[in-house]
């Protein structure tokens, strides 16, 4: 394989590197309660979700570019977001199933539309499919200034979001950031620093996920560059491995949840 | 120290002379890079942004993908729609106005008259190109057209080399026609025979060789056909038995065709569609040569 070094040009992995802290600034927040609650794919279902909407307002003759598709995908993702959300207060323990079902529902729902309007499947493949090399500044000014409402909002509730609350914003963050980067980068950047932290608490959990969700993202464009290899490939791939290497650090891999039950099996066994 | 003075002084002088800066290309797509080549030799350097095993309608987002369409000085680029997943947002990213238009921008679908252009924009139609069916490439009497374009583009961008250019077109287009001469009358048990495709991207071959096609196994690209199409398909390719083939590129699934295939009894053949898609294709040459080649062994 042959070092490319072309492609190490700030002014190409810049706007890339500056979304992907765009997205982590909402993402590591948010999964650290996705994670809690243990419904982790319901990333991939409401972005399904506002995929549909897409196609449904493309069906409805609405216009297929600009702001009627972005109101059409957020309004898709917060309906599926209230069902969600009723869902999880009539049934919480079957919480996770419903969301895969609704997922397939969204995918396939998606296919069946689809096969009267024959140039929909374009649209929804644009909106899943967000390439984080694709990204411009000016694409990135209404996801920061998402960000920066929903990160208030999420500070001003002490950073735990209860209900419909929780579920209406986490639609419109991956609505905005699977857009921006792809279902692969929004899934890893939700889960993946969540995961490798589980064992910590509090300020230094948030601080020490942070740092592993930007570790990876610049080792991933950096990577990306110099190997020549798709860039949203690769950040999932070096995403994981700084949460690997991040468990050698005491600190992140002291309280780390597997322990703690090992304790406990063996405390009510002594 | 005199022993390595020599060698020294000749590196910082050949190191000092300033290079020929030589044009650079982008081809989107390995039938144009090939073509760039034959037309151009080593006076430009030539870069391809995607690989006949791929779908040229999405692509994955690269670095250096960016970084060569930043320093490239002309870009040849099917059009027609063809790249318009990408391509828009690949200039943009790169910041290069030379060729965003202009000189710089080279469409081989605009070179030539293409085919299934609507007549009215109507997307009841379903897949609909409003430029026509941008795969030119494979229809050689276009691709001679889309080749003295080309040339008269390279002579206006780089003139030093012009004579280069217009040899190596004279050469080209003599190859060129005594090939067809040669493809034509190979393919004459062709002629009148009707085929079925995955995907209608080969009517520019067809038009050429004077065969019909009759269906399409996924008429539109990403939605998987109903049943009834299908079970339509099956009684069309049956009918009369004069279907030579289920044709695919080659970087299609085999799957759909070879199922009609056992269905059928009609062979599935996987076609190279552009330069690069089998072992034979290694130039535009190479690539009728294995496409006619390969729709005569399903004749056989």
């Amino acid at each position: 394989m042959t070092l490319n070094l072309e492609g190490l040009d700030l002014s190409i992995l810049g706007p890339a590197c500056v979304a992907g802290l765009v997205v982590l600034s909402t993402h590591v927040p948010l999964g650290k309660q996705v994670l809690s609650r243990g419904i982790i794919f319901i990333d991939l279902a409401i972005a399904q979700i506002a995929g549909l909407g897409v196609i449904l307002a493309q069906y409805l003759g609405i216009d297929e570019h600009g702001f009627g598709v972005q109101l059409a995908a957020a309004a898709a993702a917060l309906a599926g977001a209230g069902l969600l959300s009723w869902t999880d207060r009539r049934w919480p323990e079957y919480q996770e199933p419903l969301i895969g079902t609704l997922f397939a529902l969204a995918a396939t729902g998606g296919l069946l539309l689809l096969a009267d309007n024959p140039q929909g499947g374009e649209h929804l493949k644009d909106l899943l499919v967000g390439q984080i090399l694709w990204v411009s500044y000016a694409q990135l000014i209404p996801a920061a200034v998402l960000s920066a409402v929903l990160l208030a909002f999420m500070w001003l509730r002490g950073g735990k979001l209860v209900g419909l609350l929780f579920y209406a914003l986490f639609a419109l963050a991956i609505t905005a950031s699977v857009q921006l980067v792809g279902v692969y980068l929004v899934f890893a950047s939700l889960i993946v620093p969540a995961l490798a932290t589980a064992g910590m608490k509090g300020r230094s959990r948030l601080v020490a996920a942070y740092i592993i969700g930007a570790l990876g993202y610049v080792s991933g464009l950096v990577l990306s560059a110099v190997f020549d290899l798709p860039s949203g490939a690769m950040i999932v791939w070096t995403l994981a491995g700084c949460a690997l290497l991040a468990q050698a650090v005491p600190a992140v891999r002291r309280s780390h949840p597997a322990h703690e039950t090992e304790q406990a099996v063996f405390d009510a066994a002594a | 120290m005199k022993l390595f003075a020599i060698p020294v002084l000749l590196l910082a002088a050949l190191a000092s002379t300033p290079a020929q800066a030589k044009l650079k290309v982008f081809a989107c797509e390995p039938e144009w890079g090939s073509l760039v080549t034959e037309l151009a030799g080593d006076k430009v350097d030539v870069d391809v942004g995607t690989s006949a095993l791929q779908d040229v309608h999405q692509i994955e987002a690269k670095p250096s993908l960016i970084a060569k369409v930043r320093s490239a000085d002309l870009m040849v680029c099917t059009g027609a729609e063809l790249e318009v997943g990408w391509l828009p947002q690949l200039i943009r990213q790169s910041g290069n106005s030379k060729v965003a238009s202009g000189q710089g921008s080279f469409m081989a679908a605009a070179q030539v008259k293409t085919l299934e252009k609507p007549t009215a924009l109507d997307r009841a139609y379903g897949d609909v190109h409003p430029d026509g069916n941008p795969h030119v490439q494979m229809d050689p009497r276009r691709v001679l057209v889309i080749a003295k374009a080309l040339d008269a583009r390279l002579v206006q961008l780089d003139p030093a080399n012009a004579a280069t250019y217009q040899q190596r077109l004279d050469s080209f287009s003599k190859r060129w026609l005594a090939a067809m001469a040669k493809w034509k009358a190979e393919a004459a048990p062709l002629k009148g025979r009707n085929v079925v495709v995955h995907h209608i991207s080969w009517v520019y071959l067809w038009d050429w060789l004077g065969m019909n096609q009759i269906g399409a196994l996924e008429p539109k690209p990403g939605v998987p056909p109903t049943s009834a199409h299908l079970a339509s398909l099956i009684a069309t390719t049956k009918n009369g038995g004069n279907t030579l083939a289920i044709v695919r590129a080659a970087y299609q699934d085999g799957k759909p065709s070879e199922w009609l295939s056992d269905r059928t009894g009609v062979p599935a053949v996987s076609l190279p569609f552009t330069v690069g898609g089998d072992a034979q294709s290694k130039d535009l040459f190479g690539l009728f040569d294995s496409t006619i080649a390969k729709l005569l062994g399903a004749a056989k």
